[in-house]
This record gives C-alpha cells, structure tokens and sequence, in this order.
C-alpha cells in the first residue's frame, strides 16, 4: 500500500479548531433559531408562555452538548497534548 | 494488547471488494428511481403523488414516523447498554450508533419531501410558532441528531487514532479528528466521563423525540389520534423497530465483512431476547389502545376502528399483527437453535410490521375524518414507492460508504473488554454478594 506523506502539524490543528467552530456554529445556530422564534412571538404577542416555556428545556440542553464537545477537545487535543510534551 | 483479528475489522477500510461496487451499483439504481420520482413530484406537484383530500398524509408521513423509530436503534440501546454496563455490548454500540446518525437525517427529509415545495420549510425557520406539535418535532429531533451525532463521534475518537496510526491513507482526515489521541490516562478519563454525560443525557432526548412525534397525532381531535398513550405507545413502537433494523444491519455485515468472530450466536440470543419482550410490550399497548376505542364506541372512532378490523384496511392491519406478534413469538421464544436465522426472520418480519403499524395509524383516521369531508382512500403512486425505494438506498449507501472510512465494530473497547472487563466483572459481582463480614454480623 503506497504510504501519504506526513501531515503538517499546524494543518492538522488549525483543522481540529475549524471542526470545533463548525460544531459550535451547528449547536449555536439552533440555539439564535430558537430565540428567534421566542422574539417572533414576543413581537406579534403570540403566547410567549410556550415560546419561553420550550426553550428553557431546549437551550440548556443545546448548551451541555457544546460544553460537552469543548470539554473533550479541550481535555484530549489541548490539554491531553501538552502533558505528553 | 493487539488482536490479529483486528484485522478484519480494518480490512473493508483498506481495500473494496467487487461486492462493495455492486452493492453500490444496486443502491445507486434505487436512489436515482427516488430522485426521479422526486423532479416529477417537484416539477407537477403533489398531484402526481396518490394524496388528495382528505388523505393529505401517506407514504412520507408513514416513513417519516417509521425512520424516525428505526432511530431509536441506535443511540437509545447503545446507552441503555452501555449504563447497565452489559459486556456484550460492545461489538454492538457502533452499529447501532451509525443507524441512528443516518436514518434520522433520512427521516427528517421525508418531512422536505411531503412538502412538496421544500422552500416552504424556511417558513419553518422564520415564522414557526411553538404552540405547533410540528415545531416541538424539529426542535426535538435537532436535539436528538445532534445528541447523536457526539455520541458517535466521542467513542470514535481511540478508533480513528488507530486508523492514523495505522493505515497508509487518509491521514490528514484521522488525524484532524483524532484530535492528537495518544490513549494517555487523562485523555482516557476525559473521554469516558464525556460518554458517560452523552449516555444519560441521550435516554431522555430519544424518549422524548418519538413521544413528540406522537403529539403530532394525539394533540388533534381526529378519531383514532387522540390517545393519551400515543406517546409510549410510540416509544415503544420506536424500539422495537430499532432492534429489528440492528439484527438485519449486524447480520448483513457479519456476513460481508466476515465478523463472526465479533458478532456471535449470543449476541443475537440476548438481542432476540430483547426483541421478545418488546412484541410483548407492543402487543400489550395496542390491544390496550383498540380495547378503549372500542368500549368507548365513540361513532367516529368505531368508524376508523371497523376500517382497520374489517373495512378496506384489514390486510394491513393484519399483515401488522402477525408480522409484529404471532411471528416474534413463534421465532424467539426457542432460540436454542437456528439462533442467527430465527432471530433474522423476527427482525424482517418486525420491520415490515412496523411500517405497516405506521401506515396504519397514519392513513385510515384521514380516510374517515370527523369533519364533514368526503371520505377516501389512498393508493400511492409510483412517486411515493420510488421515493420509498430511493430513502432506502441513501440510508443503506450512506451507512456502507461509513464502513469504507470507519471500522463497524469498536476497536478500543473490545480491547478494554479484553484487558480490564473480567477482572472489573467479577469485582462487580463479589460485591453484588453479601460479604462474610456482613454474614457475620
């Protein structure tokens, strides 16, 4: 099997903090979306109560899933990488 | 602690076989029959579609209910398994993962699908209001694929530092999403209490995803829909699908990729026996769903409930009920022998069954509505199978191409299964026993 020539390390971690933004932008997206939808209501004064009452279920959540990703990458590719230097 | 037979797990990620190119052949026929239906559909419109007045919802809405069920496979068993701590697990995770991921985004797109103007979805996007069970449905499921998508990625991560490590190709991809995994003990400790946070929080997110799709029906007034155990129901509907569609998906690539020595004979009893009581539980919730329409008599709900019973929709609902129940049952309740087999004929009948149950909540309570409309029946056209035909070859394309980049059984944890488990298990049961110093006192 012909072997592919060493990757470039700073490539290879400029890459890993675009994945990271890349989630972030995912998760955050959802998270703009639904205050959105809370505005709209708010706005047309289209009973905020459920609005409201969902996101306070649904933005937490969202914002533990990014915690949770920024933890690992923050755990394994930052911090895991400098104690093995 | 290296295995040989590792290898055959990396086997299908180095080298493609002449049966990848055919099955990518055969699948790639049946999504472009589906993209063709679909320009029809999206050049004429719905009219050439079998839906009409007052049938509106048919094939797409079925699939979309029965795709979203299969979801449950995967995240939902794999987290419940792996917080119950079930050593055999862990052959088993990774697949049911992958469905997931894949089948949900199939799922959401029947919803593009039955739009017929897909723009319309951005109206979604701008003016959706929350008081809609649809708007809790997109919220849920973003939720769920989301949730989904990290508790795949997150046990990947040690699997794809090996594929770095070790194969010759693809490098710059392992290694970005590697994230620079060397296998140190603080990486181990992050990752795995990482998991465990994804574990529980996925339980409840799944459980609500088909609970929500459930409201889509039981929050309207419609005979048939308005049933204050659509939510379980259908949760446990969702599971009992989603362990039918991993035996079929284990036992198709068990036999193409030569993974017997992964998935054994007692993975599929355990996983039969799981399926067991799941046709069990279904069976209970809907005969307790028809037991109440029926004592009720409400007239419009005996309308719908004689349609389905005796009516223009008794084969189906039927055809649901053996495949779902009588089969199961004469299959799994013996799995001494013809494990593979039986469990695999359960696990075809299942799915079939549950598509049909799907069909069967869906269209008969639109046939007979409580408005004054005219009644109908809905045939579905050669758009709605060719679409059918064409999710199923995306999901099934998407999930092969998966194995050409990612090994389809977890490297690292039969690993960890091989180097700690044992010990870790029967530590486990010694303190499960009461301990002779307790005895004594």
């Amino acid at each position: 099997m012909a072997h592919e020539p060493p990757v470039s390390e700073r490539l290879v971690r400029t890459l890993q903090w675009v994945w990271l933004g890349g989630a972030f932008v995912l998760v955050g997206g959802i998270i703009v979306w639904i205050v959105h939808l809370i505005v709209a209501s708010w706005r047309l004064d289209d009973v905020v109560q459920a609005s409201v009452g969902i996101s306070l279920v649904a933005i937490p959540i969202f914002i533990v899933f990014m915690g949770v990703v920024f933890y690992v990458f923050w755990g394994v590719a930052v911090h895991g990488r400098k104690r093995e230097d | 602690m290296r295995d040989d037979h590792e290898d055959i797990l990396l086997a299908p990620i180095e080298r493609s076989g002449r049966g990848f190119y055919w099955a990518v052949a055969g699948l790639c026929v049946l999504i472009l029959w589906g993209a063709i239906a679909y320009s029809v559909q999206f050049t004429q419109g719905l009219g050439v579609t079998g839906l009409h007045q007052p049938v509106g919802w048919g094939f797409y809405v079925t699939n979309f209910v029965f795709f979203i069920g299969i979801s449950h496979a995967g995240t939902l068993i794999s987290a419940i398994l792996r917080l119950s701590k079930a050593e055999w697990r862990r052959p088993i995770t990774r697949m049911a993962e992958v469905i997931t991921c894949m089948v949900i985004f199939i799922g959401a797109g029947q919803i593009l699908i039955d739009l017929g103007r897909p723009d319309r979805m951005m109206n979604v996007l701008r003016h959706g209001r929350y008081q809609s069970p649809l708007l809790w449905d997109a919220t849920s499921i973003s939720a769920y694929l989301t949730a989904s998508l990290t508790y795949l990625y997150l046990p990947m991560i040690p699997d794809i530092a090996i594929l770095r490590d070790r194969l010759g190709k693809r490098k710059l991809l392992y290694s970005v999403l590697a994230l620079g995994w060397t296998g140190t003990e603080h990486q181990k400790k992050v990752l795995n209490r990482a998991i465990a946070i994804m574990a529980v929080l996925v339980i409840p997110i799944a459980i609500s995803v088909h609970s929500v799709v459930s409201f889509v029906f039981s929050m309207t007034l419609q005979p048939a829909w308005h049933s204050t155990i659509f939510g379980p129901y259908f949760v446990v509907g969702a599971i009992f699908s989603g362990i039918a569609g991993l035996i079929v998906t284990m036992i198709i690539f068990r036999k193409a990729y030569g993974l017997q020595y992964y998935l054994k004979p007692i993975h599929f009893r355990y996983l039969g026996q799981l399926l067991l009581i799941m046709a069990l539980l279904w069976f209970y919730f809907t005969f307790a769903e028809y037991l109440t329409g029926y004592y009720g008599a409400e007239p419009e709900e005996m309308k719908v409930f004689w349609a389905k019973f005796t009516g223009p929709f008794w084969p189906f609902f039927w055809s649901m009920v053996l495949c779902n129940f009588v089969i199961p049952l004469l299959c799994l309740t013996s799995l001494k022998q013809h494990t593979v087999g039986k469990v695999l004929f359960a696990s075809l009948s299942i799915i079939i069954g549950m598509w049909l149950e799907r069909f069967i909540i869906v269209v008969p309570t639109l046939s007979f509505p409580r408005l004054p409309f005219p009644q109908g029946i809905y045939a579905p056209t050669w758009v709605e199978w060719g679409e059918t035909a064409g999710s199923l070859g995306l999901f099934a394309l998407f999930y092969l191409l998966f194995t050409k980049f990612f090994p389809i059984i977890s490297i690292w944890e039969i690993r960890e299964g091989r180097e700690s488990s044992l010990k870790e298990v029967e530590e486990r049961i010694v303190s499960y026993l009461p301990s002779e110093a307790e005895e004594k006192v």
